[in-house]
C-alpha cells in the first residue's frame, strides 16, 4: 500500500503540488478582508513604494512638478466650488429648499503624486505618496481638478493604497444632477455603468453624475462623469446607464486626500460596502 | 533549486518597478504587457515543470504584495501560468524554445491563462459574457504581453549570466 501511494506520488508530484499551492493561493484570497492580511499588504505596499516613488521620480524628472501640483490644487478647489454653484443653481431653479445644502468647497485636501498603478481590467489602484504621517484615513475620497478617482482602502505611514472608480469592487451611489435620479455605479471590466434604471426615469447623454447624498463612502457633490449612453434591456423595462469619468484615472500623476473622516457610526454600517 | 529561484526574485524586483510605474504609460484601453510573465515562462523553461510551480507561487504572492492588489489573484494565475509553461519544458530543447518564435507563442498561451484566471478571480462581477472573457481580458493582454517578450529572443541573455 505504502509503495503504491509512493509510486502515485513520484508520477503525478507535479500535479500534487500545483493543487496544493492553488487551494493555498483560494485560501489566501479569502482572507484577504482579515486585518492580519491588511496589515502585511499596508506593510509591504508600503515599503516597496519607496522604490516605485524614486522610479516614480524619475519619470517625472523634466516636468515642473510643484508648479503643477499648486496649479491642479487650486483647480481642484475651483472645481468643488463651482460644483457646488451649479447645484445651487439647479436648486434655485427647481424652487427647492436649500437649508440642509452641504458646501464641500471648504473641505481640506491634500495634495499626493501617484507613484504607481496597477492596471488591470478587473483592480483599478493606485499608490499615492500620502500616508498616515500627512493624517490620511481609509475612507477618505480622492480627487483630481476634475472629478473623483477614487477611495482610500489601506493606509501605511507614508503611503496609501487609492481603489479607483476603475476596480469591480468600488461601487459607489450616484445622482444625476439635471434630473435627481439615483443609482449605483460600478465598473464592469470595460465601463462605468449604473444599472437598472427604469427607462422612464430621465437619464440623458450629456448629464452629469455626480456623487449622492445617500453615499457615505464620498460625500455628496463630487462630480463624477457625464453620461455618454442609454441602453435598454431586452425586455424595455430596465436601461442601463453608461458614464464617461471626468477623471483621467489612467494617466492621473497628482491628485488630492480629501481630509474628511466619515461619521465612526455610518462607517461601522458602512464597512461591508468598503469590503 | 532555492538558489535558482533567489535568481528570478533579485530580477523580479526592478520589474516589478517597471510594471507598476513604467508600464502603466504604454497601457492600450486597460490592456498592458506583464512583465512578470515574461520573467516567470523565462526561468521555467530553463527550470521544468515543479520549478515554475513554485516560483509562480512566489513572484504571485510578491506581486500582490507591492501592488496593492487582492492578495491570491496573482498567486492562482502565475502558479497556473508556471505549471503550463512547464509543459513545453524539455532539457534538450531549451536553447530551441527561448530562441525561437516558439517563446512567443509560450508566452501567448501562459499569458491568456493568467490575464484569464486573474480577472476571473479578481472580479466581482457576474455580467461578464464568455466574449469579453475571451476576448478582453484574455486573448489582448496576452497578445500585447506576447509583443513585448519579443526582444527577450534578440537580446538573450547569455546562459553565463542567468
Amino acid at each position: 500500500m505504502k509503495k503504491i501511494f509512493k509510486n502515485l506520488f513520484e508520477n503525478f508530484k507535479e500535479y500534487f503540488l500545483v493543487v496544493s499551492l492553488l487551494i493555498i493561493s483560494l485560501s489566501i484570497l479569502s482572507l484577504n478582508d482579515k486585518p492580519e492580511i491588511r496589515k502585511i499588504k499596508s506593510y509591504s505596499f508600503g515599503t516597496f513604494a519607496l522604490f516605485n516613488s524614486l522610479t516614480s521620480k524619475a519619470v517625472d524628472i523634466f516636468s515642473n512638478q510643484n508648479e503643477i501640483r499648486e496649479l491642479k490644487k487650486v483647480n481642484a478647489e475651483l472645481m468643488l466650488k463651482v460644483n457646488s454653484f451649479r447645484e445651487y443653481g439647479l436648486e434655485n431653479l427647481k424652487l427647492k429648499k436649500m437649508l440642509d445644502f452641504k458646501d464641500t468647497s471648504n473641505v481640506p485636501l491634500v495634495s499626493a503624486r501617484v507613484i504607481s498603478t496597477l492596471i488591470s481590467k478587473t483592480q483599478g489602484n493606485l499608490i499615492i505618496n500620502v500616508g498616515s504621517i500627512d493624517s490620511v484615513k481609509t475612507g477618505m475620497p480622492v480627487i483630481t481638478d476634475q472629478g473623483l478617482v477614487g477611495i482610500i482602502v489601506n493606509v501605511s505611514k507614508d503611503f496609501s493604497l487609492v481603489r479607483t472608480l476603475y476596480n469591480n469592487n468600488f461601487k459607489i451611489a450616484v445622482r444625476n444632477q439635471s434630473s435627481n435620479v439615483d443609482g449605483i455605479l460600478g465598473w464592469d471590466g470595460i465601463m462605468l455603468i449604473i444599472k437598472n434604471i427604469p427607462t422612464t426615469y430621465e437619464m440623458n447623454p450629456g448629464d452629469r453624475i455626480i456623487s449622492s447624498d445617500f453615499s457615505t463612502l464620498v460625500p455628496p457633490q463630487i462630480p463624477i462623469g457625464i453620461i455618454i449612453k442609454k441602453e435598454n434591456s431586452v425586455s424595455g423595462l430596465l436601461s442601463n446607464i453608461i458614464v464617461k469619468p471626468f477623471a483621467e484615472i489612467r494617466s492621473v500623476r497628482n491628485v488630492f486626500v480629501m481630509s474628511i473622516k466619515p461619521a465612526k457610526q455610518i462607517q461601522v454600517l458602512e464597512s461591508n460596502i468598503l469590503k | 533549486m532555492l538558489l535558482r529561484l533567489l535568481i528570478p526574485i533579485l530580477i523580479f524586483i526592478p520589474l516589478a518597478i517597471l510594471q507598476l510605474t513604467v508600464v502603466p504609460l504604454i497601457s492600450i484601453d486597460f490592456i498592458v504587457p506583464d512583465l512578470i510573465l515574461i520573467l516567470l515562462v523565462f526561468f521555467t523553461l530553463r527550470n521544468g515543470q515543479i520549478y515554475g510551480s513554485i516560483l509562480g507561487f512566489l513572484l504571485g504572492l510578491l506581486f500582490d504584495l507591492v501592488s496593492g492588489g487582492l492578495i491570491g489573484a496573482a498567486m492562482f494565475s502565475k502558479t497556473l501560468a508556471g505549471f503550463l509553461a512547464g509543459y513545453f519544458f524539455s532539457e534538450k530543447r531549451v536553447e530551441t524554445n527561448l530562441d525561437s518564435t516558439m517563446f512567443i507563442v509560450i508566452i501567448f498561451i501562459c499569458a491568456f491563462v493568467d490575464s484569464l484566471f486573474y480577472s476571473l478571480l479578481a472580479s466581482s462581477e457576474t455580467d461578464i459574457t464568455i466574449i469579453n472573457l475571451f476576448f478582453e481580458f484574455g486573448i489582448l493582454p496576452a497578445f500585447y504581453t506576447a509583443a513585448v517578450s519579443l526582444p527577450i529572443i534578440v537580446f538573450k541573455p547569455s546562459n553565463r549570466i542567468i
